[in-house]
């Protein structure tokens, strides 16, 4: 069991050298014969046969069971998803993964109180049993479930494969695999050891609610991972990099294997000459992209509605309050083509946005589901997620960036007389009503007299939200999302995002370090 | 349960043979679980679920892959295993993957008390008492912000079966309780903490009252929190806290990590590489244990294994897989229950004998590199002076590698953490960096 703490975390899949535990990111149809999102079935009906072997009939007495003691909302989540890893090590492609995965989450929503069960036996019996059990938290007089129900036409386009996984051949991801092993050993003569891990896949989602409405979804996610080793005499380093989205087979170009080959070498290479950093608190300028880790942990979980509905963010009474410059604009949205964090209809069936946080250093929303959207009296902001039918729905980020700044990169660093540049992280972890954050630099420099002077690895970063974006001083004109895959943990829910940031100036964080 | 899910094993063994696999390992498990939470006075939300898959592992014509499914439809099932046998016929052979020797594996299952037939008919209303005894005591304080408790049940059945001839399942349960409080400080910080207590028996989650105050008072002792020193401290690691650091010192202790070359163990296995207070066991067969198991998680039999003698390390976790690769002896796949060669005296008998330094209460983020042992974590505790616990201190970061962490280790508690299958005590260690104001 998870401990119930009031935290969430961050991560890569495969942060350090040890832990190359393939993400559970689940995908995929399993049936390749399946209809693809663009030619659903025409009705209601069709649809929940074809993908379930459920009919719409039977959909209509589980709602009825479910929202039998009355319901502010209840839902139907319906999943099926398929996974598919493969790993190359010590020159062999010898390991191959595949996960079928299916089942129903029936939820119950009686003002903040939640009614959930779940069953991975599609059968009318198991689903009725589960409906009853959701609907034993509600007190209420039966609700009025829905004569029929109707597909909903919804956004389609934020990650419509030419080619779904379900139908790309056994074979076919095996020469990548095998190109980016022989693309990274021939880098350097010290590279003693090349592994590669590959996931992709879809799933499949299907939202039926108390009105009628079904809404559905086909969501892709593929994910490479490179981990190098390296040995210099007695000396070895291990580093790698990954690319993620919610692409398909053609995005792996050979210019995309070229850029996870040199990120994955650069990054480990460059390990031999890196050392720690002084220890204490120092300036810190965290490079475009992937540190916009810092707005997921110092900003982002604050913003989360349900944090804040019940009073346990630092963020609670801070809407309409100036907390950043006001060169700074924070952004948390669903409309990013292709990234980890993009979707058409959250697991609500609500269609995605693209939601301000923060506009011009003020604090504008938060991130809602329907329950803080009630609570609230706002509109949902898209943002209920959940990892799986498994899982109820919580607000949750997706794409998390800031917009650009009015500086240079290079003025940024040259403005720095004793700091550090960050550059690759591994993880980060926020206390949510504390404000505490921390993420945990793998890669990055040294800054001494506005010159990158060496390179450091391995320090952790610990700040306090509020605090670090009053300091945030500087913002360039490069912001970018990651190209690398990041996981984001919470309440025991694993859910995939994106994060980016242009290159920022921290004027103080606490740098863990050496002491000379 | 038993029988109906041995059988499903070894019903998928033969569908898999007759699509083509060689050899056939089969999991299955089956697991039940409830629970229910209270937030600020009320019930907030109640969860019941029924969980079901199975696993294979194929060794097809020397090749490996494992497969995995839910959808256990005849008919969906037969088309899954022969498609997971086409997967894995793509592949390249690999001269290493075999079973396990099926004499490594065992003949009958011992009883290691894991089940407890009370967490299996807990009724509702118990649940409920539970929760608002914990709800009321953990808000007993005009500072609470909020509190939620929650509580939980679970049955498991797992089985594992093998194409030479091994078929063996086992029944757990467990009964958890958590607290979580948050509270008002200056600011408007709201510093948080929780609680968590359980076992395999309804008992061992203990009654929430006690839960709810023990929460209560982490979460108050939060209160006007400051940034703590730079430098060079005496650091008290309490025994939660300590469970999850001896979790990364163990993290590359296995054979995968050293044939890979990522592992700080490398040359190290026979030699003294920690402080001598350091002993440290896997117990996969204690009676009741979190972590106990009659095989493990490819079915060799459980048994004792030193890890850590008194600074020496004597063996890591070897799989045959990995075994064969890096021509070590099997030994087992993974940890079970880590047990410790206890000290003289518990956490509050080390903050006196230690006199001033930091304890660490939780960890927040960091990470560490398992190839180098280099390590940067994030911490909150109090300072201690004086012998006595101080003021609290966070946003801080300890820095240093855990090899040489571990041979500054100085001393070790008797009061080992009951709430993980590592089951650590308070840990002291000497010359620690930390990073703060």
């Amino acid at each position: 069991m998870t401990p119930m703490s009031r935290r969430a975390l961050l991560h890569t899949a495969a942060a350090g050298a040890a832990t190359v535990t393939l993400p559970r990111f689940l995908a995929g149809c399993a049936h390749p014969s399946a209809p693809s999102a663009a030619s659903l079935a025409p009705s209601a009906d069709d649809h929940l046969r074809q993908a379930y072997g459920i009919d719409a009939a039977v959909v209509g007495r589980v709602m009825s069971a479910l929202s039998a003691r009355g319901a502010d909302f209840a839902d139907l989540y319906f999943q099926h998803s398929r996974t598919t890893s493969v790993s190359l090590e010590d020159g062999l492609i010898s390991r191959a993964t595949t996960q079928i995965d299916q089942g129903v989450g029936l939820r119950v929503v009686v003002g903040d109180q939640v009614g959930y069960a779940f069953t991975e036996d599609l059968s009318e019996a198991a689903l009725l049993g589960a409906a009853r059990t959701a609907a034993s938290l509600a007190q209420g007089a039966p609700g009025a479930p829905p004569a029929a129900f109707a597909l909903r036409d919804g956004p389609r386009g934020m990650y419509q494969l030419e080619v779904p996984w379900s139908q790309v051949g056994v074979d076919a991801r095996l020469p990548l695999l095998t190109a980016i092993e022989s693309r990274a050993r021939a880098k350097d003569g010290s590279i003693e050891r090349v592994s590669v891990q590959w996931s992709d896949g879809e799933e499949r989602v299907t939202i039926a609610d108390l009105h009628g409405n079904l809404f559905t979804d086909v969501r892709p996610m593929m994910r490479v991972w490179c981990t190098v080793t390296a040995r210099r005499g007695s000396q070895t380093v291990t580093n790698g990099s990954n690319l993620a989205g919610r692409h398909g087979l053609g995005w792996m170009t050979v210019e995309r294997v070229q850029q996870l080959v040199d990120e994955a070498v650069g990054r480990t290479l460059v390990l031999f000459e890196a050392r720690r950093p002084p220890a204490g608190e120092m300036p810190v300028v965290l490079a475009a992209g992937a540190s916009g880790i810092l707005l997921h942990e110092a900003i982002g979980h604050g913003m989360e509605a349900d944090f804040n509905r019940k009073g346990t963010s630092i963020y609670s009474t801070k809407i309409g309050q100036p907390i950043a410059p006001d060169f700074v604009t924070i952004v948390d949205s669903g409309l990013e083509p292709n990234e980890r964090g993009a979707l058409n209809v959250d697991d609500e069936g609500v269609e995605a946005q693209r939601t301000v946080l923060v506009r011009n250093g003020i604090l504008e929303t938060y991130l809602h589901d329907q329950i803080s959207a009630r609570h609230y009296g706002v509109a949902s902001t898209g943002s209920g997620r959940r990892e799986s039918f498994r899982h109820v729905v919580l607000p949750r980020m997706r794409c998390t960036y800031m917009e650009n700044g009015p500086h240079q990169r290079d003025e940024i660093i040259a403005s720095v007389r004793d700091g550090i540049l960050a550059e690759t992280f591994t993880n980060g972890q926020v206390q949510i009503g504390a404000g505490d954050f921390t993420f945990y630099i793998k890669n990055g420099w040294r800054i001494e007299g506005g010159k990158l002077t060496h390179p450091i690895q391995d320090v952790n970063i610990i700040g306090n939200g509020p605090a670090a974006l009053r300091a945030v001083t500087m913002a360039a004109n490069d912001t970018r999302l990651d190209t690398g895959g990041w996981t984001c943990g919470k309440d025991g829910q694993s859910v995939p995002v994106s994060q980016g940031l242009p290159t920022v100036l921290v004027s103080k964080l606490t740098v863990g370090g050496d002491h000379a | 349960m038993r029988e109906s899910l041995l059988q499903s094993t070894q019903d998928v063994i033969e569908v898999a043979r007759r699509a083509g696999a060689s050899d056939v390992a089969a999991w299955g498990s089956h697991e039940r679980s409830v629970s229910a939470s209270w937030r600020d006075g009320r019930p907030e939300t109640v969860q019941e679920s029924v969980s079901r898959g199975l696993s294979l592992q194929l060794f097809v014509d020397g090749r490996y892959g494992t497969h995995t499914t839910n959808d256990l439809r005849p008919d969906a099932l037969a088309g899954f295993v022969r498609e997971a046998v086409l997967w894995t016929r793509a592949l390249q052979p690999d001269p290493f993957r075999e079973l396990p020797p099926r004499a490594s594996m065992p003949d009958a299952l011992p009883d290691l008390a894991l089940e407890d037939d009370a967490v299996r008919t807990v009724p509702a209303e118990g649940r409920a008492a539970w929760l608002a005894a914990a709800d009321a005591e953990a808000r007993r304080d005009p500072q609470v912000l909020s509190a939620t408790s929650e509580c939980s049940e679970q049955e498991r059945w797992t089985a594992l079966s093998t194409s030479h001839g091994f078929s063996g399942a086992y029944g757990a349960t467990g009964a958890w309780g958590t607290v979580a409080v948050t509270v008002r400080d200056a600011d408007d910080r709201r510093p948080e903490a929780y609680e968590l207590r359980g076992g395999r028996r309804l008992t061992d989650r203990g009654d929430g009252a006690a839960l709810g105050r023990l929460a209560l008072t982490r979460a108050l002792a939060r209160l006007g929190s400051v940034k703590g020193p730079t430098g060079v401290h005496t650091m008290v690691v309490e025994p939660r806290a300590a469970a999850a650091l001896v979790s990364r010192l163990l993290a590359p202790a296995n054979a995968r990590a050293l044939q890979q070359q990522a592992s700080f163990y490398a040359d190290r296995i026979g030699t003294p590489c920690f402080s001598e207070q350091l002993t440290v066991t896997d117990r996969p067969l204690l009676p009741g244990g979190l972590g106990s198991r009659p095989f493990d998680g490819e079915g060799l039999t459980a048994r004792d294994l030193p890890i850590i003698e008194a600074g020496v390390v004597r063996h890591v976790y070897v799989d045959t897989y990995y075994g064969k690769k890096a021509k070590l002896a099997p030994t087992t796949g993974g940890g079970s229950n880590r047990a410790f060669a206890l000290g003289p005296r518990d956490r509050t008998g080390w903050i006196a004998d230690v006199g001033s330094g930091i304890l660490v209460t939780d960890w927040l983020g960091g990470n560490h590199d398992a190839t180098t042992g280099d390590f940067s974590l994030g911490l909150q505790g109090h300072r201690i002076t004086a012998g006595q616990i101080g003021a609290p201190v966070g946003e801080m970061n300890v820095t240093g590698n855990l090899v040489a962490l571990f041979r500054a280790l100085r001393g070790v508690g008797n009061d080992p953490y009951g709430a993980s299958a590592t089951q650590a005590p308070t840990l002291v260690f000497e010359g620690v960096s930390f990073s703060g104001a």
